[in-house]
C-alpha cells in the first residue's frame, strides 16, 4: 500500500538525517508515545466504518484516568480492581453514547460533541480542576516503562487489541454489517441486519478501549489529571482517515488505520531529531500531518474522478446506480 | 487511490531534510553528532509551556549562556495542556543522547519518573523555576527564597513609606502555603527592623484582580492613614493599583507587589505603582544553563556550596538549591528594559 511506502520513506529519511533515530530505545519510545492514540484510532475505525464518529473518546479517557486515580489513591483499591471498574465505566460511557444514537436516533456528531464536554466536565468537577492523582504502587507504574519479551508492554496491548479488531472487522459478520451500515443504513435494515445493536457495539467498544488507554496513559505518565487525553479524539480520527477509511463510512481497513497511526507517530518523532528544525518540530509535524491528510483526501477524490467510478460513496442514501453528474 | 500522497510527502520531507543539511552548524562538530568524543555538549531546556513570555525570557538568557559556553541548546516544551507532553519530551531527549536536562516541572511527581530514567542513562538532571521530587535531580536552580522575597518586599515598602506608618497586605488566600511563608518573613523583618511601621490588615483576594481591587478600596476607606498597599500575589498588584488610582490617591498611597513587569508597566509608568518585585527571569535562564553545563562537565558536583556563573558572580548553594540571589525591584527607571 502507498501509506506503507510512505512509512518506509520516513524511516529511510529519518535514519539518515535524524539523530539516533534507529536506536532500539527510540523505536520503543515511538510505540510507547503512540499507544493511547493508536488504541483510540483502532476503535474509532469501526465507528467511522458505520458512518458515525466519536468525539468523546479523549474526554472519556480523561474521566476514566481521574476515576482510576481516585479509586487507587482515595479508596485504596488495588490497581487491578480499580482497572476493572474503570473499564466498566468506560463501557458505560460508550453505552451512553450508543443509547442516545440508536434509541433517540440523534446524529453521532452531536451526541458525542455533547458527551465530549460532559465527560471532560465531570473529570474537571471531580478534581475541581486542580487535584491530580500520583500515588500509585510502583508495580503498577512499572507497566508504563517495562518491556515484555523485548518489546514495550504497550506494544503487546496494541498487538492484542489490533488483532482482535482486525479479526472482528475483516473476518466476521460484524465487520461486514458495519460496512453495510456505513454504506447504506436503510439498506442494512431492509436486509434484516441488527443495525442498532451493531452500531451500539462499536460505541461501547470505543468506550471500553478509551478506559484501557486511560490506564495505560496513567501508568506511563505516572499521574492522572482531568486534562489527560485532550485532543486525542482528533488525532485518532486523523489516523483513521489517513489510513484510508472513508469518513462517510462503508470502506476502510484496520491495517490502514495502524499504518496511519505509525506514519504520524514516526513523523512526530523523526522531525524532532533533525538538528536544524528541532526547536519547531512539533509545530512543523502538525503542519505536515495536516498537509498529508488533505493531500491524501484530495488525491483520493481526484483518482476516483479520473477513473470514472465516482459517485459510489458520496450518495449513501441513493440506491447504488452510478450517476456521473 | 492515493498516488499523490507519497510524492507530496517525500517532496516535503526532502525539503526539510535538505534544509537541515544545507544550513551549516555554527559549531565545529558535525550536526549528526554520532561521535560522542568530539561532540560539543548538548543541553536540553524544558519550559512549562513554550509560548509563555516568562519562558521565552528564560530562553533568552539560556541562549546567551549557550553561545558563551559553546554548547548546543535544545529548547522544547508543551504547546498545550496535555500533561503527558513534558514526559514525552524528556523521554525523547534521553534517546537523543543529550548531556544534561534542565526542567521547569509542571507536575512535581508526574515528571519525576522520566527524569529518573534520564539519570539512570547517565544524563545530568537539574530543575529550575519549579522543582520536582529531590531524588529525581541533582540541583534545583531556585529563583528566590521565601526569605529573599519577604525581606525584599518589607525593605522596599519601608523605603517607600520613609520607614513609618500603616500598611496592609493583599494575599491570594489565607491558606496558601508559599504566601504564608512570605508573610512570616515580612512580619519577621518588620519586627526586626521597622518599629515605626504597623501592619494593620491582611486581606485575601482569591487570586483575582477584581477582588483585589475591591478589597483595596475597602482598606482605603477603613484606614484613612494607610500609607502603603503590599500585594503579594500577582493579580493583586494591578488590582490594588486600580483601586488606588480610582480613589484619587495615586502617589499618596504607595503600591508595591510581587508580579510580572509587563502586567504592571502602565501603573508603574503613571506613578500609581512604585515597585514591582520579581527575579530577573533572563538571569534565571542564564544561570540554569551555566549550572547544567558545569554539571555535565563534572565541574559542579553534589555537595558543592557555591557556584560561579560568569557575570552573575559567586552564587550560594543551600543544600541542593542553587540560589539566584535577592529578588530584583522593578521601578519606573528600569521597567522599560524588561519584557516579560
Amino acid at each position: 500500500m502507498i501509506l506503507a511506502a510512505f512509512l518506509v520513506a520516513e524511516f529511510i529519511l529519518f535514519s539518515a538525517t535524524g539523530r539516533n533515530f534507529l536506536q532500539a530505545d527510540n523505536l520503543a519510545n515511538i510505540v510507547r508515545h503512540s499507544t493511547e492514540i493508536g488504541l483510540l484510532a483502532l476503535v474509532m475505525m469501526p465507528v467511522i466504518l458505520t458512518g458515525g464518529i466519536d468525539l468523546s473518546v479523549g474526554s472519556l479517557l480523561g474521566l476514566c484516568a481521574v476515576l482510576f486515580g481516585k479509586m487507587v489513591q482515595d479508596a485504596g483499591l488495588s490497581p487491578l480492581v480499580a482497572g476493572g471498574i474503570t473499564l466498566l465505566i468506560g463501557g458505560v460511557g460508550g453505552g451512553f453514547n450508543a443509547l442516545l444514537i440508536t434509541r433517540l436516533r440523534l446524529p453521532p456528531l452531536i451526541v458525542t460533541l455533547g458527551t465530549f464536554s460532559l465527560f471532560r466536565g465531570l473529570a474537571e468537577a471531580i478534581t475541581k480542576g486542580t487535584a491530580t492523582y500520583s500515588k500509585f504502587p510502583e508495580s503498577f507504574l512499572a507497566v508504563g516503562s517495562a518491556t515484555f519479551l523485548g518489546l514495550p508492554t504497550q506494544a503487546w496491548v496494541l498487538v492484542v487489541i489490533a488483532s482482535a479488531i482486525w479479526l472482528l472487522v475483516h473476518r466476521t459478520t460484524f465487520g461486514r454489517t458495519w460496512r453495510s451500515i456505513g454504506f447504506s443504513p436503510e439498506g442494512a435494515r431492509y436486509a434484516g441486519l441488527p443495525v442498532e445493536r451493531r452500531i451500539a457495539l462499536a460505541y461501547v467498544m470505543a468506550g471500553l478501549v478509551a478506559a484501557l488507554a486511560a490506564i495505560i496513559l496513567t501508568a506511563r505518565v505516572t499521574q492522572a489529571r482531568a486534562d489527560a487525553g485532550t485532543g486525542y479524539e482528533l488525532l485518532a480520527i486523523t489516523a483513521v482517515v489517513l489510513g484510508g477509511t472513508s469518513i462517510f463510512g462503508g470502506t476502510g481497513s484496520v491495517h490502514g488505520t495502524l499504518l496511519g497511526v505509525a506514519a504520524i507517530a514516526v513523523l512526530n518523532n523523526g522531525l524532532s531529531r533533525i538538528p536544524s528544525i528541532m526547536g519547531v518540530s512539533r509545530e512543523l509535524s502538525g503542519v505536515l500531518t495536516g498537509a498529508l491528510l488533505i493531500a491524501a483526501l484530495a488525491g483520493g477524490v481526484m483518482m476516483k474522478f479520473l477513473s470514472g467510478r465516482r459517485a459510489r460513496r458520496q450518495t449513501s442514501h441513493i440506491p447504488n446506480t452510478s450517476s456521473n453528474a | 487511490m492515493k498516488r499523490l500522497l507519497p510524492i507530496l510527502a517525500c517532496a516535503a520531507l526532502a525539503l526539510i531534510t535538505g534544509c537541515g543539511q544545507s544550513e551549516p552548524k555554527q559549531g565545529t562538530s558535525p550536526s549528526n553528532g554520532t561521535t560522542p568524543a568530539t561532540k560539543k555538549l548538548s543541553i536540553a531546556l524544558l519550559p512549562k509551556s513554550k509560548g509563555n513570555q516568562y519562558f521565552v525570557t528564560v530562553k533568552k538568557g539560556a541562549d546567551k549562556a549557550a553561545a558563551e559556553l559553546g554548547v548546543e541548546l535544545l529548547f522544547d516544551g508543551p504547546t498545550n495542556t496535555d500533561p503527558a507532553k513534558q514526559n514525552e519530551i524528556v523521554e525523547n531527549w534521553i534517546t537523543l543522547g543529550v548531556d544534561a536536562i534542565a526542567a521547569a516541572c509542571e507536575n512535581r511527581e508526574g515528571i519525576a519518573t522520566a527524569l529518573k530514567k534520564a539519570q539512570a542513562k547517565g544524563i545530568k538532571v537539574l530543575t529550575y523555576d519549579s522543582d520536582t521530587t529531590p531524588d529525581a535531580r541533582s540541583f534545583f536552580v531556585n529563583q528566590a527564597t521565601a526569605q529573599g522575597i519577604g525581606y525584599t518586599l518589607m525593605d522596599t515598602a519601608a523605603k517607600l513609606c520613609g520607614e513609618e506608618g500603616e500598611f496592609a497586605i493583599i494575599t491570594a488566600t489565607l491558606t496558601a502555603a508559599n504566601m504564608n511563608e512570605w508573610r512570616k518573613n515580612i512580619e519577621a523583618r518588620l519586627k526586626e527592623k521597622y518599629p515605626k511601621m504597623k501592619l494593620v490588615d491582611t486581606k485575601p483576594c482569591d487570586d483575582q484582580k477584581d477582588k483585589a481591587q475591591q478589597e483595596t478600596a475597602n482598606l482605603l476607606g477603613a484606614y484613612p492613614n494607610l500609607k502603603c498597599v503590599m500585594a503579594i500575589c500577582s493579580p493583586a498588584v494591578p488590582g490594588a493599583a486600580e483601586a488606588v488610582k480610582q480613589a484619587g490617591k495615586a502617589g499618596k498611597v504607595k503600591v508595591l507587589g510581587l508580579g510580572l513587569p509587563n502586567e504592571n508597566k502602565a501603573y508603574v509608568k503613571s506613578g500609581v505603582t512604585q515597585a514591582v518585585i520579581l527575579w530577573k527571569v533572563e538571569d534565571l535562564g542564564y544561570l540554569t544553563l551555566h549550572a547544567a553545563a558545569a554539571l555535565a562537565r563534572g565541574d559542579l558536583k553534589p555537595g558543592a556550596t557555591s557556584f560561579k556563573a560568569g557575570p552573575l558572580g559567586e552564587l550560594k548553594i543551600e543544600g541542593s538549591d542553587i540560589l539566584l540571589g535577592q529578588p530584583f525591584v522593578f521601578t519606573k527607571d528600569n521597567i522599560d528594559q524588561f519584557d516579560f
